[in-house]
């Protein structure tokens, strides 16, 4: 048994490793090709800012760390951004977890669950010369009682934000053929007719322009292939990542910022409405006889014969 | 005033449950889509998870999910199990508790959008001239073990033996996937998804078969039978494990007229026939959901009392009966009302 559970971890361990391997190499070359479009290597600069390989936008890719049980701990990893830390907003704003700055170090940042739990917006933020750039991302630590994370979404954390109206509450995930909303803003305020951009690590990439109150409706593309399950987001369901950018410039510096989260099949994936009613009826129809009045019989009581 | 609005139980009660499917079903979009997370996440009814504008959701999604994702992984890894692997499955049974405390299973009779909609529909069965097909007590006894069965089958064992790999990993939440109230609460949001059987699997297939077969069975069911699938309804199990350690009471004393009378057995929208033969603590059967019917429609002063704490908030009465009566006869037949539908002679 020992021997057995021995090989297995060789095995696992092997795997992983030419698994990680294999991931990494690819997406270092493409995304040092990817950022050249910045004009500065951001990654060498900082020893952080891990590169990604589908998007050139600045990203936070965030993992629940240790035993799925625990799920006190989340890593984040900057990618595609040189910062030296990440900002954690908690849904709580007056909390003393309500805004933190968690420190960097090679394996990305480490936030802790508060007691306050909740949503969390995360922000990495890079300056350098007249550019600045933004990466968030939200994260959700399942908590009941948690305070209305509304107020933390729309506080003001950067000059040009990208927030969504609202992020997927408990039970919820961005979906394929979903629209969503997000409001764009600069110092606060909308920004009407700001272009967007969309990428998904699947590939697909579009360019929506933000109405009068600086609203854009994000329709998640259905762009996952057969053949391909992409990543795993969340009980075991294939998942894939989306970013939406957008890019303004004011008092001579330019502002970049970018969300990022993920997203997950259609909702009809796997799913058949006609079987769903063909079954629905089914079950209707043994019903059926219920709603027929019955004749009295011989041997019915005198109630049961004026129910009849 | 309040006289004026609700004259009856009956009518506040109806009030209640029609408030309360608003907040289980849309609450969500009315009070903010973040409104879920912050009540209690483990509500005494089945307010369903899977309604994208429900404002809360059942504590049954929540027990499944503790035994799959927690108990269940940690029970693998058996050295490693410390209190904290238990300790949300116990915060949410803590959590659970306290709403339960107030109300009882007042939950089943009041809040549950489950509940409401069955009544609904019977009510529409009424207008539509539809026959009232009762359980016999013979019948009764017979479906009463089947929600211990759903209980400890697909809300605690299949879930738990998915935890620990025992079972295929669909089965983690499998009561979800039968819950009528989840096609129900959703298509009243006009959401499709949840009646679409899922395809990806054949546990999948068949479990997904079988929940909108049992749907569909009870909306029909509904029209002629008085609450279908609350009979055999896991969390009314559930809730019956507590019933015992809430100060909301259903109180029946000893009454000589009682064997006679039988209007409140009638009246019980679950068919309790205990109510009309017992009293004390066997009066307050576990399939009670608290709707005060019977108290409505007991003829006897105070023979039928709701009490919390022991003090009185609802009593039987001779005249409320006269009254209640003319409106309505204890199986809920409407009177001098109009029927749209009467029976062809």
């Amino acid at each position: 048994m020992k021997r057995n559970q021995l090989m297995l971890g060789v095995l696992l361990a092997i795997t992983s490793a030419s698994a990680g391997a294999a991931e990494s190499a690819p997406s270092a070359t493409e995304s040092m090709a990817a950022m050249a479009h910045s004009g500065h290597d951001h990654a060498a600069m900082m020893g952080m800012g891990k590169p990604m390989s589908w998007t050139a936008y600045p990203t936070l890719k965030v993992k629940s760390s240790g035993e799925s049980r625990e799920r006190m701990v989340a890593i984040v990893v900057p990618q595609n951004i040189a910062a030296d830390g990440i900002d954690a907003w908690s849904n709580n704003l007056i909390d003393e977890n309500g805004r933190r700055r968690l420190p960097l170090d090679m394996a990305g940042a480490k936030l802790d669950k508060p007691t306050s739990g909740g949503f969390h917006w995360l922000a990495a933020r890079e300056e350098q010369d007249s550019a600045v750039r933004v990466a968030s991302s939200v994260y959700y630590y399942g908590e009941r009682g948690a305070a209305n994370p509304t107020d933390m979404f729309m506080h003001q954390k950067h000059e040009l934000e990208i927030v969504p109206q609202p992020y997927p509450r408990e039970h919820s995930r961005y979906r394929a053929n979903e629209d969503w909303k997000f409001l764009v803003r600069f110092n606060g305020q909308p920004l009407p007719e700001q272009k967007i951009v969309l990428e998904t690590s699947n590939g697909s990439r579009s360019e929506l322009i933000s109405d009068a109150q600086g609203v854009v409706v994000v329709s998640i593309p259905d762009d996952f292939k057969a053949e391909t399950e992409g990543k795993k987001a969340g009980h075991g369901r294939p998942g894939a990542d989306f970013v939406l950018a957008a890019e303004h410039a004011d008092g001579g510096k330019n502002y970049l910022t970018a969300f990022n989260a993920a997203y997950g099949k259609s909702a009809f994936d796997q799913r058949s409405i006609a079987m769903g009613l063909g079954f629905t009826l089914l079950g209707m129809l043994g019903a059926v006889p219920l709603l027929r009045h019955r004749k009295a019989k011989k041997n019915d009581a005198p109630e049961q014969k004026a129910e009849a | 005033m309040l006289k004026k609005i609700f004259p009856t139980l009956g009518r506040f009660r109806f009030t209640v449950q029609i408030v309360m499917l608003f907040v289980t079903v849309y609450g969500g979009a009315l009070l903010g889509s973040y409104t879920v997370d912050r009540i209690s996440q483990a509500l005494p009814s089945l307010a369903c998870a899977f309604d994208k504008q429900t404002a809360d959701h059942c504590i049954l999604i929540v027990n499944q999910h503790q035994l799959h994702h927690r108990i269940g992984e940690a029970l693998v890894k058996a050295q490693e199990i410390t209190l904290k692997v238990f300790v949300p499955t116990l915060i949410s049974v803590a959590t659970f508790f306290a709403f339960f405390f107030v109300l009882n299973k007042a939950f089943c009779g009041w809040v549950c959008p489950m509940g409401t909609v069955q009544e609904l529909l019977y009510r529409i069965g009424r207008r539509l001239g539809r026959p009232l097909n009762r359980f016999k007590p013979d019948n009764v006894e017979r479906v009463r073990p089947v929600k211990w069965l759903l209980l400890l089958v697909l809300v605690l064992g299949l879930p738990l033996a998915a935890g620990m790999g025992y079972a295929a990993n669909e089965l983690g939440d499998p009561y979800c996937q039968v819950c009528p109230s989840r096609l129900a609460t959703t298509l009243l949001t006009a959401d499709t998804e949840q009646i679409a059987l899922r395809t990806g699997t054949n546990i999948n297939f068949f479990l997904g078969a079988l929940g909108n077969a049992m749907f569909g069975f009870v909306v029909i069911a509904a029209l002629a039978v008085r609450q279908p699938f609350c009979r055999i309804c896991p969390l009314l199990s559930w809730n019956a494990m507590f019933q015992k350690l809430s100060p909301m009471r259903l109180v029946k004393k000893q009454y000589d007229k009682c064997e006679k009378c039988g209007v409140c057995e009638k009246a019980c929208p679950m068919d309790i026939h205990e109510i009309g033969r017992e009293h004390g603590n066997k009066a307050f059967h576990e399939d009670c959901t608290l709707c005060g019917r019977c108290a409505e429609y007991c003829p006897d002063d105070d023979v039928i009392q709701i009490r919390f704490f022991g003090i009185r908030l609802f009593g039987s009465s001779r005249d409320y009966y006269k009254t209640r009566v003319k409106r309505e006869s204890p199986e809920g037949m409407p009177k001098n009302r109009v029927i749209w539908l009467k029976q062809a002679k």
